[in-house]
């Protein structure tokens, strides 16, 4: 093996080293953490691809889901059995749906909550939706510019009834089957 | 998304039955498949070029050896397709590469010594990797959810505390190069229960801070623009603190105590979020370290080697500078672009397949190659970062943070201390140099990760911008 076989084997071994790092940088850049949307709206969700590429990498797909019947009015507290998703009313990810767990639901601006709100009026951990004794409650924590439950300010732990408008800075949201 | 969401699914459509269930596509994991194929290459690759520099053909045994590994790796690769569909895709090729590139200078330096069969600390070395990988798996499978961490917190407070006092049970115990942190059966089977010490303690860290910050947090006395804790809110620090020290003083071994005390402070840190933390541990850590220096002989040689390492009578001294500087000159021998694998000289330093595997590697592959290497700790270590930053619950970011802590300070202990930038301590360099106790650790500090992006990921999300 002559030596300069070896010298280009080797330039081409440090290649192939940088050229694995660099790949790795260029995935990372598309990798930002996936945001799951579920879109009522073809249109809106065709708009929410657009900037966020990341979204698609971990969306479901079944964001095409039909829409379901509108809401009886005035129905009974969400439980964990008759509520079923969270639908942003109004906002700037109005028809946006969350699916309910059984995991509490934090809202706020910080990036580690659950619906993510980042306008002037929401705080950094603003209120957060719980399921208490199968009810879903929702609960202030402490924010600047309040929580309304249907048109009053929430200052303690409530009850959703089914439908009901909460107010969350500019985004108004309700439960639903 | 995945089944489990998708399973949920039906529950919410109306039941038409037109609503068919997709199956996603794993970008992700093909993504994985897509880096670990090419991690693969260069390991073998690199195994392939020592062989043509050091013997001037190849040797298909050790190829089909590393093979081997290859196959685990894609076996783990494929069980995550099952089990951590929205895992990390990137940390697994980086363990990959970092593993393989120190097998391949391991078996080069084999060559050099003239090692073969059981005694060459390459096979070893393989042997360690395959268990260290299945360590890794069974890690996967056993932990779905890093939450059940959490139960155990206080557990593994103790885990810890029993590992690291293990070594120094009479008959158990090992001493080797000066420092006891070995247990072992004669010189057959030898583990440094430190390493695996390491990763349960940053779970007790994290759980213990998570449970108990608000009284570390909340309240004390501002002095100098920064609020300080209150005397009895002390507790903690002190206790990591000595224990720390006795590290130092019993087990004789500095690097250690530098890491358990560095991840404390850091997962202090930002579980508070208080700099005066930070500022009173470094103080500590600096006084006990200095102490030490002035009492306790092999600290002293250790900051004399470090200050005057040219000096004549410091480098011909027993337990003298003589191996960092060799390091140093093998490092200036390789350049920029290195000697190529196989034609340098790195077995003239004393111990280059543990300890100086960095030097081994700079004066082989050069400041390109070393760079390379460095660049994909960077990148494990800021993955490792975003995936606790990323985490919905204080425990997951805690843990996250602590665990790819671990793994920078390690790499900036040991690389800082083979460059000459702080004293030499003995530290495994994470992934690359030849040790058991420290891959299996490493692994499962792997496997921990990905499990924790996995569930990061897997928690529904919106966003909402205004």
């Amino acid at each position: 093996m002559s030596e300069l076989t070896l010298l280009v084997l080797q330039l081409g071994f440090l290649l192939l080293l940088w050229v694995f790092v660099f790949a790795i940088v260029y995935s990372l850049r598309s990798d930002l953490f996936g945001q799951r949307v579920r879109k009522l709206q073809p249109d809106a969700a065709a708009a929410s691809a657009g900037p966020a590429p990341a979204a698609s990498a971990t969306a479901p797909t079944s964001a095409v889901s039909k829409p379901a019947p509108p809401p009886a009015a005035g129905g009974g507290d969400a439980t964990s059995d008759n509520a079923s998703r969270l639908v942003i009313t109004s906002g700037a990810k109005s028809g946006a749906e969350f699916p309910l767990g059984r995991d509490e639901i934090t809202i706020g601006r910080s990036s580690d909550s659950a619906i993510i709100i980042r306008d002037d009026y929401t705080s950094t951990h603003h209120a957060r939706l719980m399921l208490w004794n199968g009810r879903w409650m929702i609960q202030d924590l402490d924010s600047t510019n309040g929580t309304f439950l249907n048109g009053s300010r929430v200052t303690v732990p409530m009850p959703i009834p089914l439908g009901a408008t909460v107010k969350v800075g500019a985004t108004t949201f309700e439960l639903r089957r | 998304m995945t089944d489990r969401s998708a399973a949920r699914a039906p529950e919410r459509a109306p039941a038409t039955g037109s609503v068919r269930r997709i199956r996603m596509p794993q970008k992700l994991r093909n993504l994985e498949l897509g880096l670990l194929i090419v991690a693969c290459v260069i390991n073998a690759g690199a195994i392939v070029l020592v062989q043509l520099g050091a013997l001037g053909r190849i040797d298909t045994q050790l190829v089909l050896l590393g093979a081997g590994l290859s196959v685990l790796v894609f076996g783990l690769h494929v069980a995550m397709r099952f089990v951590a569909r929205d895992a990390d895709p990137f940390l697994l090729p980086i363990a990959t590469v970092l593993n393989g590139l120190g097998i391949a200078m391991i078996y080069r330096i084999d060559i050099a010594y003239g090692d073969a069969g059981w005694e060459s600390a390459a096979v070893r070395q393989i042997v360690w990797s395959v268990i260290a990988i299945v360590a890794a798996l069974a890690t996967i499978l056993l932990i779905r959810n890093h939450r059940t961490l959490f139960r155990y917190t206080y557990l593994s407070g103790l885990i810890a505390i029993v590992l690291l006092l293990l070594p120094l049970v009479p008959g158990l115990g090992q001493t080797r190069g000066g420092a006891r942190v070995w247990i072992g059966i004669g010189d057959l089977v030898t583990f440094q229960p430190g390493e695996i010490a390491k990763i349960a303690l940053a779970v007790f860290f994290a759980g213990y801070l998570v449970r108990n910050r608000d009284s570390l947090s909340m309240v004390g006395r501002t002095f100098l623009g920064m609020r300080f804790p209150r005397g009895r809110d002390l507790g903690p620090l002190l206790v990591v603190w000595a224990l720390s020290m006795a590290v130092i003083v019993f087990q004789r071994d500095l690097g250690t105590a530098l890491l358990y005390f560095g991840l404390f402070l850091v997962m202090l840190y930002v579980a508070t979020s208080r700099l005066s933390w930070v500022v009173l541990g470094l103080s500590m850590f600096f006084a006990g370290a200095i102490i030490a220096s002035q009492t306790l002989d092999y600290v002293n040689g250790r900051f004399q080697n470090w200050l005057n390492a040219f000096d004549p009578a410091v480098y011909d001294a027993q337990g003298g500078s003589f191996q960092l500087v060799q390091g140093l000159f093998g490092l200036a021998n390789g350049g920029l672009i290195g000697t190529g694998l196989g034609q340098g000289r790195p077995d003239l330093t004393p111990v280059p397949q543990s300890d100086y595997i960095i030097a081994s590697l700079g004066e082989e592959l050069g400041l390109a190659g070393l760079f390379a290497i460095l660049a994909l700790y960077v990148l494990f270590v800021a993955r490792g970062f975003r995936i606790g930053f990323a985490g919905q619950d204080d425990f997951g970011k805690l843990l996250g943070v602590g665990l790819s802590f671990v793994v920078a300070l390690q790499v900036f202990i040991v690389v800082g201390g083979v460059t000459r930038v702080i004293p030499l301590t003995g530290l495994t360099t994470p992934f690359l140099a030849a040790g058991g106790s420290s891959l299996v650790a490493n692994w499962i500090i792997v496997a921990l990760l990905l499990r924790l992006s996995d569930t990061v990921r897997n928690h529904p999300r919106l966003v909402i911008d205004g």
